[in-house]
């Protein structure tokens, strides 16, 4: 006998046991895309829905510096905003996703609002004479205040703004380095605080004190990514400029060291003339890599493009003593791109392909839809093909098969796709020339 | 006359070495490539390599390799632009590493000084 469950209820149900209704909320930051600020949100969430959970109201504040500050303030305003809120979510068919969703949506439009008194809610670690709720996240210790008026250790300003006297200060701590701190109250029900309701919120305040750290750590990753692609470009740079320099100096040289020789001054003199074009190609090249950016990928009709591609005075100088055969498939959908770097993509990769392809030989090109959502356009040439060292290399930049090559041609051609948010695929076998296939999102019919 | 092999896929580069190795009194030999460089290595005698590491096909680094594998002792200078293949251990086995610069004078001074020692 088998017995089928569904993954996930997909209706919030106040009912539910509290510890069932915290791990739904916080699995939804498992849907989510990498954001922290999404993160802590469901965080807080978590925190503060409905009336049986919990609390009704949640503070973070994040370490920034030595300076513990408080960013969001979640939960409502006045008892009528809360009873509103609880029988929105008490209604049937509200799933957990929608719950986040709403109080994405109500922090954005209190946000304005509360941003100027929150910015007030700035705390020094390092004070001397810290006070509650920051202190909590110094001594790295869940502390629940109760009776805050008649309590020295609470900071004023933090109960005016708040105006409870009971409150459960919970530090985010990660690694042992202190990320922030979460502040809940009851501010709406008065409910008493107990001690399962801290023992759950302590674990709220785990994971958003390791999301916290992860996406620092994140940062930092991508931060030393790019210092190696820039350091790598720089070596590039230094490489394809320190060869002409060689040339043009070593020229120059003969032409001091023996200057009465016309046929050769003249020889050295062409050499140096071609050494600086080549210079500044290279440096056109590069300047033109490093622009690329596309803002929205706009729906385009590529035929055209194709057509005139075939047009263009370089290809058809390249093209002579080949042949080049385009077909483009009835009834083939607008794609998303942008018009310009299309071009530029499909141009390049016609380049290359022309480059390998022998006299009396052909290139291909094919656009077809693939499904509903995908149209693709394959090149491809009669060449010597790649074997498997070349095909893993050929993305790599810098790498070139040509003289004067720059090795930039497909890294442009991948970066262009997946800006259009579409992709490149190579294939090719030696001695069966090589194939590349670009993945264009169709636009939608309708 | 001591014969010099040079390596370097750049062919305008090519042509100053060996113009400006053969004023220095040398037989030289230019290659664009790593395979072209195999080829000539197994059948005719060098005194001495002067090889580019980044080349299309096999680099300067493999090259090295193959010819270290054939237990053929000849000095080898490695001539390039860049600097941060002086990490890789593999150039250690070259007898010197020079970083490419619009003066000759490094290069041939250690031509000379290397063929001087073998």
């Amino acid at each position: 006998m088998i017995e089928n469950y569904r993954f996930q209820p997909s209706n919030f149900n106040p009912d539910s046991p509290k510890e069932f209704v915290l791990l739904s909320i916080i699995a939804q930051s498992f849907f989510q895309p990498f954001s922290l600020e999404d993160n802590l949100l469901i965080i807080l969430t978590a925190l503060t829905s409905g009336r049986g959970i919990g609390f009704n109201r949640a503070m973070l504040f994040l370490k920034e510096g030595e300076k513990l500050k408080a960013t969001m303030w979640l939960g409502p305003r006045s008892p009528e905003e809360a009873e509103a809120i609880w029988t929105m979510l008490s209604s049937p068919g509200i799933g957990y996703a929608e719950l986040v969703d709403h109080n994405r949506d109500l922090i954005s439009r209190t946000l304005e609002d509360l941003q100027p008194k929150l910015r007030a809610l700035s705390f020094s670690l390092e004070d001397e004479n810290l006070l509650l709720p920051a202190l909590a996240a110094r001594r790295k210790e869940i502390i629940l205040v109760k009776d805050a008026l008649n309590e020295p250790l609470v900071e004023p300003k933090f109960l005016d703004f708040i105006g409870m006297d009971t409150f459960l200060c919970l530090p985010l701590i990660a690694h042992d380095e202190i990320m922030g701190e979460i502040v809940v109250d009851n501010g709406i029900t008065r409910a008493p605080i107990n001690t399962k309701d801290i023992e759950l919120a302590s674990l709220c305040a785990l994971l958003a004190g390791n999301y916290i750290y992860t996406t620092s750590l994140y940062k930092k990753v991508v931060e030393m990514e790019k210092m190696a692609a820039l350091g790598e470009m720089a070596a590039f740079v230094s490489h394809q400029l320190r060869n002409p320099i060689v040339a043009i100096g070593g020229f120059t040289q003969q032409l001091l060291d023996n200057p009465c020789n016309p046929e050769r001054c003249q020889r050295n003199l062409n050499i140096i003339q071609q050494e600086i074009k080549h210079l500044e190609k290279i440096i056109y090249k590069l300047s033109h890599f490093l622009k690329i950016r596309i803002k929205e990928p706009t729906p385009i009709d590529f035929k055209p493009i194709l057509t005139g591609i075939l047009e263009r005075t370089d290809i058809k100088a390249k093209s002579e003593n080949k042949k080049i055969s385009l077909r483009i498939n009835q009834g083939s959908p607008s794609i998303l791109c942008d018009p310009v770097y299309f071009e530029e993509a499909v141009v390049n990769l016609l380049d290359n392909a022309l480059d390998v392809t022998p006299a009396g030989g052909r290139v291909l090109i094919r656009a077809c839809p693939k499904n509903k959502k995908w149209l693709t356009i394959v090149i491809k040439d009669s060449g010597p093909g790649l074997d498997e060292r070349d095909r893993e290399k050929i993305f790599t930049p810098f790498y070139s098969t040509k003289e004067n090559g720059l090795g930039l041609g497909l890294l442009f051609v991948r970066r262009i796709m997946e800006t259009c948010g579409g992709k490149v695929e190579v294939q090719s076998r030696p001695g069966h020339g090589t194939m590349f296939k670009l993945y264009f999102k169709a636009k939608k019919r309708g | 006359m001591k014969k010099i092999l040079v390596v370097e896929d750049e062919k305008m580069l090519g042509l100053l070495y060996e113009e400006e190795l053969t004023k220095e009194g040398y037989e030289v030999v230019v290659v664009h490539d790593a395979d072209a460089a195999m080829d000539r290595v197994k059948s005719e005698q060098f005194d001495l390599i002067v090889t580019d590491i980044r080349m299309p096909g096999k680099d300067g680094i493999e090259l090295i390799a193959s010819i270290m594998g054939m237990r053929k002792d000849i000095p080898i200078i490695i001539n390039t632009a860049y600097q941060s293949y002086k990490d890789d251990f593999m150039t250690w086995a070259a007898d010197a590493y020079i970083i490419k610069s619009s003066s000759l004078d490094e290069l041939k001074e250690k031509i000379k000084e290397l063929l001087q020692e073998s």
